[in-house]
Parts: C-alpha cells; structure tokens; sequence
C-alpha cells in the first residue's frame, strides 16, 4: 500500500537478537503523481489551445442579374488596393479619385477607414439599422455608419494582407464590403497616380453582369 | 492491563485511487492529443481578431503553402470512401479497395489525381518524403480543375451520407493559407470556390498574440 513514507523502517531493538534488516516494501508514489498531473496539465492546455479561429467570409455570387445591381452612393465608398511590401493604396469614390497610401498598422488603415465613417456621417447623418437580437426582437443600432468598402487585393499582395484587411472591416464595423479583382485601370492608376482614374462604372457593371 | 497510547507518527495515505484518476485522465488525454492529424505542410495562418473557433462537425479543408501549392484534407471515413469510389470509377484511376482504404484514412493530400495511387502505395513512413506538387486548379475552365471536382464530389458524398444517417452535418469548407502566399494562388482557390457555388467558407487564422 502506498503512503507518505517517513519512519526509518523499523529501528534496532534494545537487547534484542540482531536480525537481518527487513526492507520496507512501501513505495512512495507521491512523485509519480505528480509527474501524472504534470502530464495532465500539459496535454489538457495544448489539445484546447491548438483549435484554430475561423474567419467567415462570404462571397458575392457570380452569376448576377443586371436588375438585382443595386446602386451605392459614390461619395461613401472606399476602395482599397492592397499592394507589396504590406502597403494599401487607397481611394474615394472614382471621380476625380485621387490616390494615397497607407499601411495596417492602427494608425494607418484604421485611421482612413474611420475617417471616412466620420466624413459620411457628416454629409448623411448618423444612419440606424434595425437588427434582430438573440431573442428575435428587433433593435435599434447606430454604430458603424453605411460606408461600403472595396478590398481589391493586388497580385503583389499576400494572404496575411487580405486577412489584416478583414479585420479591420470587422474592427471597425464596416456592415458593407466586399472582395473584388483588381481592374487593369487601377494597377496603371498605382503606377501613375498623376493620371487619375478613369474608371467608367457602367462598363463594370456590364461587365460583371454579362 | 497497560494504558492505550495513541499512535503517533504520520497518517497513512492510500495514494492509490489518485493514481488511478491521474493516470486515466493521462492516458484520455494523450489519445485524444495524438489524434490531430501530421501535418504534410507546415502552414504559418495570420493571425486575427476573430474568435469563432473551428466546428467539430466535418470540416473539408483547402490548404495553400507558401509556394502556393494546394492541399486538400476532408474529414469523415465513409465520406472519403464514397468520394474515392466516384472519383476512381468516373477517371479510371484503377484502384482495387485495399488502396481505396488507404485513401480513406490518409489525411491531408496534394498530387495531381494520376499521381494519387502512387501517394497511396506508398508505405506510410515514406510518404512525408513524398514529392507533393499540389492539386492542379484551372480557373479559366472549370471542367479541367481537379481542385473543383474534389471539392464538388465531395460535398456531394457528404450530403449522400447525411442522407444515409452517417453523419449529421454538411460539410463546412475552411481556406487555410500561409500568411505569406501569394494572394493569386488563394485568389484562384476562392474563384473556384464561387465557380461551384460554395460563397460562404472561412479563413483560419490563428489567435492575434503581439506584433510582429
């Protein structure tokens, strides 16, 4: 039987025949039970760290109808190209667009981003949306603001871009954006941002609707 | 008649339920912890803000490396099992049911489908040497990518298992890519994605844990 051994294992008897020392045949386990639940501990922490998140992303369908396009404001869109070396080139609406860069740390992205909530909640007022609650009643809510976000990632970029990209959608309450390839007019309008943009919007549509 | 002296010393402890539970919980613990697949690609995710963790439920895995190769991994035996004998019977690729065991339990893959049968009759421990170039993809004609008809037959061999009571959810497609791939080849991976009518998938990051 185990326990926590201490005794000597039976001293010498005053005045008695000497005898061969018995050996105890207690083990002392408490080191092995500590080594268990060291164990434990180790393969509980790392079997539910090692889950990965997951990051929904849903794609606009391909095949849209020219009836269901609906139109968006040109002054509340924003359009993002993610470009090398972890640079975004941005844009506002496509007249007279003019071209900035910026990069994803929270003061660049971010800061565009927010900015350009503030700028449309100035021009359109503080625009609310009702959505369901886990109850199923409908709330009222007013953060974020109807901006809609254009992430164009460039053939330079890479994957970690997109992502860093998404988050800041979600970071910042961006309620519309969507992914989209980027034109041949943009990647010239990167190269020569003195040229501006000529980007003619209903040839996109046409385009995309076939 | 001599007084009765209570025993000093130390109380005996019966350690030995303890070291039961202790080594039960280990023994759990370490099965469950070896059932994480080997990876065939070490894939460095981004990391993200977000904190939805992966569904239990079946997940078909789409993996893209650095270089850009793809990889796909599905979960479920009988699904796998359904997918190859479609796949074998519908390209003629030939294989007898010990190899189409061996696809059902062999995890993550990435060889062009003539090459698949060479990946299966390849014992187990040389198969982390072989030579993985990645399923081949076509985004300008959707009838030639092998990436596209996995993934279509696929899905189609879980909903005919969900049908037969084998499992009980579809299939949730994850994109998991490199941070430093290229974005055209995750491009080309979400194209065909769209081409098949799956517009809803997820990314998977890992947890956002200081600056790089």
């Amino acid at each position: 039987m185990a326990e926590i051994a201490q005794d000597s294992g039976g001293g010498k008897k005053k005045g008695g025949k000497v005898r061969s020392k018995k050996m105890s045949t207690r083990i002392d386990f408490t080191p092995m039970v500590d080594l268990g639940f060291l164990l434990i501990t180790f393969f509980m922490l790392t079997t539910t760290l090692a889950k990965p998140n997951i990051l929904a992303l849903v794609m606009p369908e391909k095949d849209i109808k020219k009836e269901d396009v609906e139109p968006v404001k040109e002054s509340k869109v924003l359009t993002l190209l993610l470009g090398a070396n972890d640079k975004v080139y941005w844009y506002e609406g496509i007249t007279d667009a003019k071209l900035d860069s910026t990069d994803y740390s929270a003061e660049g992205l971010r800061d565009v981003i927010l900015k350009k909530m503030d700028k449309v909640k100035d021009q359109f007022g503080q625009e609310t949306y009702k959505r369901k609650n886990k109850e199923g009643v409908e709330e009222e809510h007013t953060d974020g603001s109807y901006i809609n976000v254009i992430i164009k990632p460039m053939k330079t970029a890479r994957y970690k871009n997109l992502v860093d990209a998404l988050d800041e959608m979600a970071i910042c309450k961006v309620r519309y954006y969507v992914i989209l390839d980027v034109s041949p007019l943009e990647e010239e309008f990167v190269k020569n941002p003195a040229g501006g943009l000529k980007f003619n919007a209903d040839a996109q549509v046409e385009a995309a609707t076939k | 008649m001599p007084k009765h002296k209570p025993k000093r010393g130390t109380p005996l402890i019966d350690m030995t339920a303890m070291t039961d539970v202790a080594f039960l919980l280990l023994t759990f613990f370490m099965l469950t912890a070896k059932m994480k697949p080997t990876e065939t690609v070490v894939i460095d995710t981004p990391s993200s803000i977000s904190e939805t963790k992966l569904p239990d439920a079946g997940t078909l895995t789409v993996s893209v490396d650095p270089e850009g190769k793809i990889f796909l991994d599905m979960a479920g035996q009988h699904t796998r099992m359904s997918l190859i004998n479609d796949i074998n019977s519908r390209f003629q690729l030939g294989m007898n049911d010990q190899e189409k065991l061996i696809f059902s339990n062999l995890g993550m893959f990435g060889v062009p489908r003539a090459r698949l049968k060479q990946l299966i009759n390849t014992p187990p421990a040389e198969r982390g040497h072989f030579p993985m170039d990645g399923i081949p993809v076509d985004t300008s004609d959707i009838n030639k990518s092998e990436l596209a008809d996995w993934i279509h037959n696929a899905r189609i061999a879980q909903f005919r298992m969900k049908q037969e009571g084998k499992v009980t959810d579809e299939y949730v497609i994850v994109v998991k890519a490199d941070k430093n791939t290229p974005y055209p080849a995750v491009q080309r991976v979400i194209n065909t994605l769209t081409d098949i009518n799956v517009n809803k998938f997820n990314l998977i990051t890992s947890m956002e844990g200081g600056k790089e």
